[in-house]
């Protein structure tokens, strides 16, 4: 099926197709599974973008819109794109790692036409460890494959042969981001001065946060413009806007961190220091108001999803806090955030948080968030059908395609196959849905389970 | 309150320097160190479990009453050497080679020192050699293992395969947690027992060495 697409454009593949699936007399084609009642249509044949605009207005789009690379969390590992480049003919040049934490490679546009992507990401000019990705020069992982990296992407390594990172790419600065030896990712370094009670300053948990440059601001409508002529729904995470990521929590990017960034000490915090927590987020929450406005004076409604937050509020088999403890420490800034982009733009705004998070979702939805993401349906009570059935007319659910912790690294195609159509029939019932998988697709996944998932997508959408 | 009670309520509600406090004033006060484990700490440390499990506490409680308990517990130990003190046994703890990832790990380390287990901690990364090497010195008789990646789930197996090929499989038994994980899992690599969270360690872990 491959060969016949060669040279077709998935949009046009996808309105080729289009006829076939709704002569088949499909219930999902009729749009009778009334799930959303009366309000359930399906819409005709659509370009990338409004596809995925569709589904965000919880309308069903005329095939289920497909996102991997738009985001740090719907990615791929640069491992996993290059023999998705291999499987697809496509150039064997080596992969650029735009995020080098996850060591995430980028999706090019012949990639994405491959996969039929409807999202265009915009990848962060500043990576996690601080250095841009300006100029690219190779580098080989641990298991040999080359890559392309920033040409400030520096490392060292220690005496279990351990690649460190170093932050900005200094490296007379102290590392900042540690890989095992025949590792694959990087996770970040705990570098933590001692703390001294009397003496904490919420101000050293924010200079990681400040008013956008003039520069930054520049590039954003650049690369924004720039993405918009890919004919697909645009992406991008606007910077500082995450409260409390503990990814982001040790600050990887700064060459000295100060303040409180150890992760136990941090989670501590929340419920030994909420003072202190309030006054960070609480600043955090001014400098990005401000440069919300700053952002939709220079790019109007150019952006169609931007994604805000990836806090993690839930681990595999319950929460990291209370409920109540969100909506103490964090409602009242998301709800700002989003009241302010709902109030002055056309924006959509995605909120990431692996685990088991359904008793968040009402405060989420409370908050204004669109959207949810990675919908680990792996984890406790995250049950497709229930979260669908209580809050599908709510919010977006984009991800929880397939299991990314057992059936697509683990499983067999036809596996992964039966899986992908049985989230596919239960998510995408009166739009709301984008397929992604749980989170990044992680190194060492067979090719052939992505591609089983994404022909598993096609077959769906009736383009198989 | 008594002291003891005064301990107890300290470790539960994750106030370290009252804990500090309270056990330095104990220890001076000629009280047997021994009891304050069994009378404070291993009640609080299961009380603190116990709210875990139901979900009265999280992550931030559960490490704030962790901390208190193993500062009171650093006052303690250097008696508890002296008086040869009993113990549940010597559980050896890490995360295996090439995961970083320690918050959990953590967790169930301090839950089994609460409960009055002997626990060394490897740390993250851990490498089967170390761990093999640890279990000898040690003469434990518990190993627990954890990961949260799915790309180094293969350490816990060769882990295991380590300690059996060093014939100390028949001596140690081996606790197995971790996100990627369950309980088929476990049982299809060859550990005695999976637990998906620190409170279910710790029961797990008596149930194992029979304590």
């Amino acid at each position: 099926m491959r060969d016949l697409f060669q040279g077709l454009s998935w949009s046009s593949a996808r309105q080729y197709f289009r006829s076939r699936y709704y002569d088949r007399g499909d219930a999902r084609a009729r749009g009778d599974d009334g799930v959303r009642g009366e309000g359930a249509r399906r819409e005709s044949a659509l370009q990338s973008r409004e596809r995925v605009l569709a589904t965000l207005d919880h309308r069903e789009p005329d095939a289920v819109p497909i996102d991997f690379g738009g985001t740090s969390v719907t990615g791929i590992h640069v491992s996993c794109v290059a023999a998705l480049r291999n499987h697809y003919g496509l150039e064997p040049s080596p992969v650029k790692v735009h995020e080098p934490y996850q060591m995430l490679g980028l999706v090019e546009n012949d990639l994405k036409g491959a996969m039929g992507i409807d999202v265009e990401g915009i990848p962060g000019r500043e990576t996690l460890f601080g250095f841009r990705n300006d100029d690219w020069k190779t580098w080989r992982m641990p298991d040999g494959l080359e890559v392309l990296v920033s040409i400030d992407f520096n490392t060292t390594s220690d005496s279990n042969g351990d690649t460190l990172i170093h932050p900005r790419g200094d490296l007379s600065a102290p590392p900042s981001g540690r890989m095992p030896a025949g590792g694959y990712f990087f996770d970040t370094l705990i570098r933590q001065d001692e703390i001294d009670e009397d003496r904490l300053d919420p101000n050293d948990n924010l200079e990681e946060f400040s008013p956008i440059s003039d520069r930054d601001l520049a590039e954003l409508a650049e690369d924004i413009e720039a993405a918009q002529e890919s004919g697909r729904a645009v992406i991008t995470a606007l910077g500082g806007m995450a409260f409390g990521d503990i990814a982001l929590v040790p600050a990887p990017n700064l060459v000295h961190p100060k303040g409180i960034r150890d992760i136990a000490e941090w989670y501590m915090s929340l419920a030994a220091r909420p003072d202190y927590i309030h006054a960070v987020f609480s600043r955090q929450c001014e400098i990005a108001l401000g440069n919300l406005v700053r952002i939709r004076a220079r790019i109007g409604d150019s952006l169609d999803v931007v994604m805000l937050c990836g806090t993690d509020f839930g681990t595999q088999t319950g929460s990291f806090c209370s409920v109540d403890t969100f909506r103490d420490l964090w409602l009242p800034y998301y709800k700002r955030i989003n009241g302010w982009i709902h109030e002055h733009t056309a924006w959509k705004t995605f909120k990431h948080s692996c685990g088991s998070v359904e008793r968040f979702v009402p405060s989420f939805i409370e908050c204004g968030f669109d959207i949810l993401n990675p919908v680990q349906c792996s984890a406790a009570n995250m049950d497709p059908e229930q979260l669908k059935a209580k809050y599908g007319d709510d919010i977006v659910f984009w991800g929880g395609g397939v299991d990314t912790q057992k059936t697509l690294p683990f499983g067999t195609p036809e596996e992964v196959r039966r899986q992908v159509l049985e989230r596919l029939e239960i998510f995408s019932r009166g739009g709301g849905f984008v397929f992604n998988t749980i989170h990044n697709i992680q190194a060492r996944t067979p090719v052939e389970n992505i591609v089983a998932m994404l022909d598993a997508v096609r077959e769906f959408n009736g383009e198989s | 309150m008594t002291p003891m009670k005064e301990l107890y309520e300290a470790i539960l509600t994750g106030n370290r320097d009252a804990a500090a406090e309270l056990t330095r004033q104990a220890l001076e006060g000629s009280v047997d160190p021994q009891s304050l484990i069994d009378g404070a700490m291993i009640p609080a440390m299961a009380e603190v479990g116990r709210r875990f499990e139901e979900e009265e506490y999280f992550v931030p409680e559960l490490l704030l009453s962790a901390r208190a308990m193993k500062t009171a517990l650093e006052l303690i130990s250097p008696l508890l050497s002296e008086t040869g003190a009993p113990s549940k046994g010597c559980v050896v703890m890490g995360t295996v080679q090439g995961d970083l990832h320690d918050i959990g790990k953590n967790l169930v380390s301090a839950m089994l020192e609460g409960a009055g287990f002997d626990v060394v901690d490897l740390g993250a990364d851990v490498s089967p050699e170390k761990f093999v090497a640890t279990v000898e010195e040690n003469g434990a008789s518990l190993v627990g293992l954890s990961v949260l990646l799915t790309v180094t789930m293969p350490s816990m197996t060769s882990t295991i395969e380590a300690l059996e090929a060093a014939g100390l499989r028949d001596r140690v038994k081996i606790l197995v947690g971790g996100a990627p994980l369950s309980a088929e899992h476990a049982d299809a690599i060859g550990a005695d027992a999976y637990a998906d969270n620190a409170t279910a360690a710790v029961r797990a872990a008596h149930e194992l060495v029979g304590a």
